[in-house]
């Protein structure tokens, strides 16, 4: 089956910069590869990594439902596999049709991390988005086996996976900004009666953008490309793949906790990064349409 | 009676515009209305029914709404005036309306013996007026309430006609019904909180006894709405917040804005209201509002019996610049393109572009070749910090900020103004805090430096093919102030278009050609759009504008007059 690539713009210069990022030597020919980082990179030094993980976790005993969790990961997973077929279809017959249903998953996990507080938990217990705590992040996902099997399971590639994680520690400046930004005086929090939790911004962000691709697509047919069309596609798998190893987390710890828990901060962490940067992105592809990006017109 | 012993006029110059951070409030002013009659005498008691309003377009002796007809087409079927003599308008006469303060309004016109014309300027004042004579019968100021918070000046762009009633908008969001024949108030009714820093400044307009109106407050984080109203007794008979809650992240939609602040088009055959949405709150700082902002800085279709949402269309989804859809959209029936006829609501909006919209789906049938450059256009998400600026054109105030623009029925072709001057901002994260700026970040105008691509000109008028979205002609327009171009234009049927320049200058273009082929000039900018009607008593026709400097950015020095002009017939 034809699958997705959300990266298809790769460079080696992006490699070797998430390389630098976890302390790789990247000098001769040896391609930087998702093994060869697995197998270089030392763990988190980090000691409150553990403690964050530990935290959530008592955070949401007994509040998660698993049967939910099971079902709306596999639907996740279904989703992922359908989006082949989903950009093959093209700009959607009428608005709500094709791209609501690949986020509709998505839509009942949110309701559900909202219901049990899951995502003031994320806010209380995880730090802002420094360096530090995302090149932590980026050193864990590459060592947590289970996550790693989890994104090959729904169709990500290996370069697919190593351009997930450099959108990680790649843009950790920009993540920095989303929450607020560097004016941020001293000791100010996110009011959250008025600012909803940022993990909850970056969930409900991606989910709104995919929502809206449908309605997006359909009344501005006459402006969008295949490219763009091919661009929607892989933002979406991004977003989705985030999306899916978050929710591969929480569901472990809902079962088996199998995960350690700097693996669980890890994976919420980054989950929560790859929907603020692919939204980013999909905004610019997709919905910001340039008369240098637009399709030629048809009528002049 | 002279103006200098008009008590409403001397209300009006003693409420005071003051500058304050970020925006502008009213000082001073009376506690109370006041009503001035001069010679109500002189105004004919004819009511003005439905009929007369969803003809009024074809109605050469008569402007009976902000629009011209409910399309909004600013069009005038009085034909004296044509390509070929236009050279002999003249000044019939100028008006000082008194009041010195904003001029962004399109007077009204009943017919009559005399008709009656009805004028608005900031803040909140209204006169009636014998246009023969150029004497004002009554006038009124309305008593804003101490506090009112304005982003961007203290203005009333025009009133509605309907019955034995005038109307107006006010600046502490509210709507005020006055007995046309004497002036005198006959209801008032609140909107929305102007402490939360909402507001009210165009016309409303009236359709089969229901006044709609619309919302205003986008940089103090509101939450808009359109409302409908009894004309004749004020009461609410809905009112629908733009922002459905299925669009929106959790609490982010309660101070998300996207208010209504220019008049509604109304489509009488499907019983449907347009309007242009502007900005979502904060205006730049979107990592607090995720997602699309629907229906944000774009176009929403409503039932106008129900105020149920119909279809919205976004022309800058996300908006972190300020890309408010402000201008009125135009109606446009029967338009014959490649695949047949169709109705389209076309919407000039911030973004440099012209939109032509189906009216049934909100689908986009085609956007026009870009009107003002672009340039650094949509690239400053992520986030910029103070030191990685990028001068961008369009800046925040377009593209077309609210000038409305007009459809011309010889040529076919929609006029809209746009503004070209690079703009730059930087975020910061901002509290919300009730009834105080709500931006998330500082907007520098000019841009602290001018992109070499950029081409000098500040303004340009354009006329637009909306069956393909060509550009047909481009009249670029500079100012030696940097003052913005801040009127909306005037369609003849005869092939005429009218508008007034920052640099004072009123023009009547050939709107096939773009010549310009009369020209009037003033020594203040010009901020309004004109109208024009025939008077078959006088068998002229006369065409007036509102004369002086306004707006929220440089606008330039105030004036405080109405200028008539006219040519026999």
């Amino acid at each position: 089956m034809h699958q997705i690539s959300t990266q298809p713009n790769a460079t080696a210069a992006d490699r070797r910069s998430l390389a630098a990022t976890l302390g790789v030597d990247t000098a001769g020919d040896e391609a930087v590869t998702w093994d060869r980082l697995a197998g270089t990179v030392e763990p988190v030094a980090d000691s409150t990594f553990a403690s964050r993980g530990e935290a959530i976790r008592a955070d949401l005993a007994g509040k998660l439902d698993v049967e939910l969790l099971e079902r709306e990961r596999r639907a996740l997973w279904t989703e992922l596999e359908r989006l082949a077929d989903v950009r093959a279809a093209g700009v959607p017959d009428e608005p709500g049709e094709l791209y609501d249903e690949v986020a509709a998953p998505g839509w009942r996990l949110y309701d559900h991390f909202l219901e049990i507080g899951f995502f003031e938990s994320l806010d209380e217990n995880l730090p802002r988005f420094t360096a530090d705590h995302i090149e932590a992040t980026a050193r864990e996902l590459i060592l947590a086996a289970p996550l790693s099997s989890a994104l090959d399971d729904v169709g990500f590639e290996e370069p697919e996976k190593l351009a997930l994680l450099s959108t990680v520690a790649n843009n950790t400046e920009r993540l920095a900004r989303w929450v607020p930004s560097n004016q941020i005086p001293d000791g100010v929090e996110f009011d959250t009666t008025n600012v909803p939790p940022l993990h909850q911004r970056a969930m409900g962000g991606a989910l709104l953008w995919i929502d809206g691709l449908d309605r997006h697509l359909w009344q501005n047919e006459v402006l969008v490309t295949d490219d763009i069309l091919d661009d929607a596609a892989r933002h979406v798998k991004a977003m989705l793949g985030g999306l899916f190893v978050s929710t591969t987390a929480i569901h472990d710890l809902a079962t088996d906790e199998t995960f350690t828990d700097e693996q669980l901060t890890a994976a919420l962490t980054a989950g929560t990064a790859v929907q603020i940067v692919s939204q980013e992105e999909l905004l610019h592809d997709v919905f910001y349409i340039t008369d240098d990006m637009r399709a030629p017109s048809e009528l002049r | 009676m002279a103006l200098r012993n008009d008590r409403a006029v001397q209300a009006a110059r003693d409420i005071e515009l003051v500058e304050i951070e970020d925006g502008y409030t009213l000082v001073g002013g009376p506690e109370d209305s006041v009503t001035e009659q001069h010679d109500t005498d002189r105004i004919p008691e004819v009511d003005v029914d439905q009929e007369m309003l969803s003809n009024t377009g074809e109605d050469p002796e008569s402007w009976l709404m902000y629009g011209g007809n409910y399309e909004q087409h600013r069009v005038t079927p009085a034909d004296v005036i044509t390509p070929d003599n236009v050279s002999d308008l003249e000044l019939e006469y100028e008006l000082s309306v008194g009041t010195g303060s904003s001029m962004e309004g399109t007077p009204v016109v009943i017919p009559g013996d005399p008709p009656v014309m009805y004028q608005t300027n900031g803040p909140n004042h209204m006169k009636a007026i014998d246009p023969r004579e150029g004497e004002v019968l009554w006038s009124y100021t309305y008593a804003p309430p101490v506090g009112v918070e304005l982003c961007c000046d203290d203005n009333n762009r025009g009133a509605a006609v309907y019955g034995d009633k005038v109307y107006m908008t006010t600046l502490d969001s509210g709507v005020v019904a006055l007995d046309r024949y004497t002036g005198e108030e006959v209801w008032y009714t609140s909107t929305a909180n102007h402490e939360e820093g909402y507001s009210a400044t165009w016309a409303p307009v009236i359709h089969d006894g229901t006044l709609y109106t619309g919302s205003a407050g986008g940089e103090y984080g509101v939450l808009g709405f359109v409302a409908a109203l009894d004309a004749e007794s004020g009461d609410i008979l809905w009112q629908t917040d733009t922002l459905p809650e299925d669009e929106w992240i959790g609490a982010s939609r309660e101070h998300g804005c996207g208010t209504t602040w220019m008049t509604p088009t109304i489509d009488e055959e499907r019983g449907v209201l347009y309007t242009a949405v502007a900005n979502p709150g904060p205006d730049f700082d979107g990592t607090v509002r995720p997602g699309p902002n629907f229906p944000t800085c774009g176009t929403i279709a409503m039932d106008m019996e129900s105020g149920e949402h119909l279809w919205g269309f976004q022309s800058s989804p996300h908006d972190v610049w300020d890309y408010d859809a402000v201008a009125p959209r135009v109606l446009l029936r029967d338009v014959e393109t490649d695949d047949g006829t169709m109705n389209m609501v076309v919407g000039s909006d911030k973004t440099g572009w012209v939109y032509m919209m189906d009216a049934e789906s909100g689908r986009l049938h085609e956007r026009s070749e870009e009107i003002c450059q672009h340039i650094n256009m949509w690239e400053m998400i992520p986030h910029i910090s103070e030191d990685e600026r990028i001068p961008f054109v369009p800046g925040a105030p377009g593209g077309n900020d609210w000038q409305p623009p007009s459809y011309n029925p010889a040529t076919g072709y929609v006029y809209v103004i746009h503004q070209n001057y690079p703009q730059d901002l930087v975020w910061r994260y901002e509290e919300y805090d009730q009834g105080n700026p709500y931006w998330g970040g500082d907007l520098d105008d000019p841009a602290s430096e001018f992109p070499d691509e950029w081409n000098g000109s500040i303004t340009a008028f354009a006329a637009v093919d909306p069956a393909t979205g060509e550009r047909v002609w481009r009249d670029w327009i500079e100012s030696e102030d940097d003052h913005y171009m801040w009127g909306g234009s005037m369609s003849t049927v005869t092939g005429l278009v009218f508008n007034g320049t920052q640099n004072g200058t009123f023009v009547a273009y050939d709107g096939e050609s773009g010549e310009r082929r009369w020209e009037h000039e003033f020594d203040v900018p010009i901020s309004a759009s004109p109208m024009s009607w025939y008077d078959p008593g006088e068998e002229k026709q006369y065409v007036a504008v509102q004369v002086g400097g306004s707006g929220w950015l440089r606008q330039g020095p105030r004036g405080s007059t109405l200028a008539v002009f006219s040519i026999d017939a």
